[in-house]
């Protein structure tokens, strides 16, 4: 598609909240068929502009064309029905409902009042052939696993026929063949004339997959271009406005030979017979597919899943850990997966959240002395890097990143001997990334013992000093740092070529 | 901004009524139509109190006028066969045991607690009519039946007993709530149950003890009714003082999603619902029009929540 005719033309759109300025003034244009990659730190406001061009947000001033009209969308119904589909951050699915249910809700089929099963049946699969996807149309969909809804996201949004398809960090829960697959439904779609708008913080798929590049900074447009004259650090350097080192530190590594932890054939549903070590001041490294068990492992050494079999010596000391309350008064913590649902309480201060597991440490007589959490807050968040106003305000007005970081400050709060921390920057920009890192390293020099779990290949031969693979509920190989990556990515499809190196 | 005007709307909506109230009816300002006010609404005070707390926690009592319809019957026949003290003491105990078995059956087996409560509700109303062999049961003993109406009914500065009863036990519950470890707990289940369960906290025992001091708080109401009337029997709560009490924290600002709120916010909505009844007696304006009144306040208070909640988004 090599017309030059904008499918969408944005002109000087505004949107502001509050006292922020969200988005400044942008105008943009993209064509039939184009793939543009949106980049930016969180909070440049690269979601804000998506979600006006969605019909979600209304813009304060400026306008949108699209075919050459304007258009003012007062609802993503709207939008969708002139042809803009966007797949949100957050899953949007009727949890309850099948497979085939959410991609035709609210466009389902008719045959007069009732749905058109049979058509539905196989516009379903032939959306199944064009994205290559495996998907059982019958599955309720709160059983599936995150990328599993993810897709049902892309076909929802491809059924409605939409010309401009936005998707916010599309690839941030996908394995790594997932991803390809994604990538190629991409581009699949955009030979067909779609214009994908992918917002993402992987700046490889970027690189790799876009053919214009938008780099987005404090709400305003600071690059427009063609992907190929861009590099990694070209990119990076546009987002934060001045040239960042990239690459990965080389790892202090603090690890002794003292073993602190050992878990020893962990065996349930998802587990068969892990067992492994941590030894004082080391940073270990679970990697894997999502899927793999890595998380599993992590819950049922906090006793927040069962066990069928198996024993964790914590300091030569056999445990008995049932609950996370068990396993934090013996000295483990976590934070866990998805920050939102299972780490924070967002509409509580960031005090209360940094505070929630040690508040008895607080007491006086009866009562809390609310003064003394909050200094004790104020010097956490400083220790953790955090970026905030008030300690009084919620944990929801903060970014991912800074969400990432109350955890965190629990954790050091907590003081654990072993911690766990599973995908801590999921979803958080590069600044705060390093901030997570650096907290990560400073607690392993402190002699914490640290379980890391992370689906970020880079980010986890950069931290960790050592590395398991962990394969279909098992651990498939073991490595130590210097890593080679692709030896270590071979050992996520179970394939390990002999190297089990310990 | 927006965070204000959900937080301290109600309290301007209330000193409004209050202030055009003040200035349209001259007998309103009067020391005795404000003890009129509260003595009306003592039972409703406990109410609130204990169901604000479950909201905060996350969770619905629908039995607490079951519960307490229970206990008044349960006082009765305590007193009757073991005294007065130890049969006061029984039968607010009675309530508390009432909370528990909601407790421990609701977050055993993982129920809603809308539903649950809704079941025990008949169970334990049932449970009340067993326990009068399906009659009215009265307190024997003359002397305790009238010490403990003085007690409930007399009055002290001009307020009668049941109102401090009342206030002492609003009291206890906010300050436990703000103060403790406890209460901190308590909104942290609310707010997100798994983030405490994972963050350490035993999840369920703060959903029980919820549960057990709702209870209570409606075992004192059984003990006040067999106080006030000597008596206890099946109709002597009816469910509209359960809905009322719930929806008085929600007028007061207290969200329905759980997480936040206070105790006073539960008791400013039970006054501000007795200001609209006394406002409009007053006023003359016919009771017809009260409940309609009400409701439109009691929606007008969960859209606005919701509202706040999406422009938060």
């Amino acid at each position: 598609m090599n017309s030059s005719t904008a499918l969408v033309r944005v002109h000087e759109l505004t949107k502001t909240f509050g006292a922020t300025r969200a988005v400044r003034s942008v105008s943009l244009s993209f064509t039939e068929g184009e793939i543009i990659g949106l980049v930016g730190e969180n909070g440049a406001g690269k979601s804000t502009l998506a979600k006006m061009m969605a019909g979600v947000y209304t813009a304060d001033s400026g306008t949108i064309e699209f075919n050459g009209s304007e258009v003012s969308f007062r609802s993503p119904f709207e939008a969708l029905r002139t042809g803009v589909a966007m797949m949100a951050q957050e899953i949007m699915l009727v949890p309850d409902a099948t497979v085939i249910e959410n991609v035709f809700l609210g466009s389902t089929p008719r045959r007069g009042i009732f749905p058109n099963r049979s058509k539905m049946r196989s516009d379903f699969k032939e959306l199944l052939e064009l994205t290559k996807f495996e998907l059982d149309p019958d599955a309720v969909v709160s059983r599936l696993r995150l990328a599993d809804q993810q897709k049902v996201e892309i076909l929802r949004s491809l059924s409605r026929n939409a010309k401009l398809i936005i998707m916010d960090e599309p690839s941030a829960s996908l394995t790594a063949d997932e991803v390809a697959r994604l990538h190629a439904t991409i581009r699949e779609i955009a030979r067909r004339g779609v214009t994908v708008l992918l917002i993402s913080h992987f700046l490889e798929e970027v690189l790799e997959l876009t053919t214009t590049t938008i780099v987005m900074r404090d709400g305003e447009v600071v690059k427009v271009g063609p992907t190929k004259d861009e590099t990694i650090d070209s990119l990076v350097a546009g987002m934060v406005g001045r040239s960042l080192e990239t690459r990965y530190f080389e790892t202090d590594s603090a690890a002794t030979h003292q073993v602190r932890f050992a878990a020893e054939g962990l065996t349930n549903t998802s587990l068969h017979d892990i067992s492994f070590e941590i030894h004082e001041g080391e940073i270990l490294g679970l990697a894997g597919l999502i899927g793999a068990g890595r998380t599993e492992i992590a819950r049922a050494i906090f006793g927040a899943d069962a066990l069928e079999s198996g024993s964790v010596t914590l300091e030569g000391e056999k445990l008995s850990v049932t609950s996370p309350r068990d396993a934090i008064k013996q000295g483990i913590y976590m934070i866990p997966e998805s920050r939102k649902e299972e780490g924070l309480i967002l509409e509580a201060s960031i005090s209360d959240n940094m505070m929630l597991s040690t508040l008895k440490r607080y007491r006086k007589g009866g009562s809390l002395s609310a003064s003394k959490l909050d200094k004790r807050a104020i010097e956490l968040a400083s220790r953790v890097d955090l970026r905030y106003s008030k300690i009084s305000q919620s944990a929801l007005s903060l970014s991912g990143g800074n969400q990432q970081k109350i955890l965190f400050g629990r954790a050091v709060e907590v003081a654990p001997k072993v911690l766990i921390v599973d995908e801590p920057t999921r979803g958080v920009d590069i600044a705060a990334k390093r901030a997570i890192h650096q907290t990560l390293l400073d607690l392993a020099k402190s002699g914490m013992s640290i379980l890391f779990i992370s689906s970020e290949i880079e980010e986890v031969l950069g931290v960790c000093d050592r590395v398991l693979v962990i394969h279909q509920g098992k651990v498939q190989a073991q490595f130590t740092a210097p890593f080679d990556q692709q030896q270590v990515v071979a050992a996520f499809f179970g394939q390990t070529s002999g190297v089990k190196n310990d | 901004m927006i965070e204000k005007l959900r937080s301290y709307g109600i309290v301007a909506v209330f000193g409004l009524l209050f202030v055009v109230l003040a200035l349209s009816s001259p007998s309103f300002l009067s020391w005795q139509n404000a003890a009129n006010i509260l003595d009306q609404s003592s039972i409703l005070f406990i109410m609130a109190t204990v169901l604000t707390l479950c909201i905060i926690a996350g969770i619905f009592d629908l039995s607490v006028a079951a519960t307490a319809t229970a206990s008044a019957i349960m006082t009765v026949n305590a007193i009757n066969a073991f005294g007065m003290v130890l049969g006061v003491i029984v039968g607010v105990g009675f309530g508390g045991v009432l909370g528990l078995l909601n407790g421990l059956g609701i977050v055993g087996t993982n129920v809603n607690s809308f539903i649950g409560t809704l079941a025990t509700s008949f169970a334990f109303r049932g449970l009340g009519l067993i326990l009068c062999s399906g009659g009215l049961v009265g307190i024997a003993d003359k002397s305790v039946a009238d010490s403990l109406r003085s007690a409930f009914e007399g009055k002290f500065l001009g307020i009668k007993g049941a109102i401090y009863i009342a206030l002492i036990f609003s009291a206890i519950v906010g300050l436990f709530l703000s103060r403790t470890i406890w209460g901190r707990n308590v909104y942290a289940v609310g707010g997100n149950a798994q983030a405490a369960f994972l963050a350490g906290i035993r999840t369920n025992r703060i959903l029980i003890s919820c549960y057990v001091i709702s209870g209570i708080g409606a075992g004192l109401a059984g003990m006040i009714y067999a106080g006030r009337y000597g008596s206890g029997a099946t109709n002597a709560y009816s469910d509209t003082i359960a809905f009322t009490a719930i929806a008085a924290p929600v007028v007061g600002g207290v969200s329905v999603f759980g997480g936040s709120g206070s105790i006073w916010r539960g008791i400013l909505g039970i006054l501000t619902f007795a200001l609209i009844g006394n406002g409009l007696n007053l006023l003359g304006v016919d009771t017809t029009y009260q409940l309609t009144a009400l409701g439109l306040l009691i929606f007008a208070a969960v859209a606005a929540d919701q509202v706040f909640r999406r422009s938060r988004g």
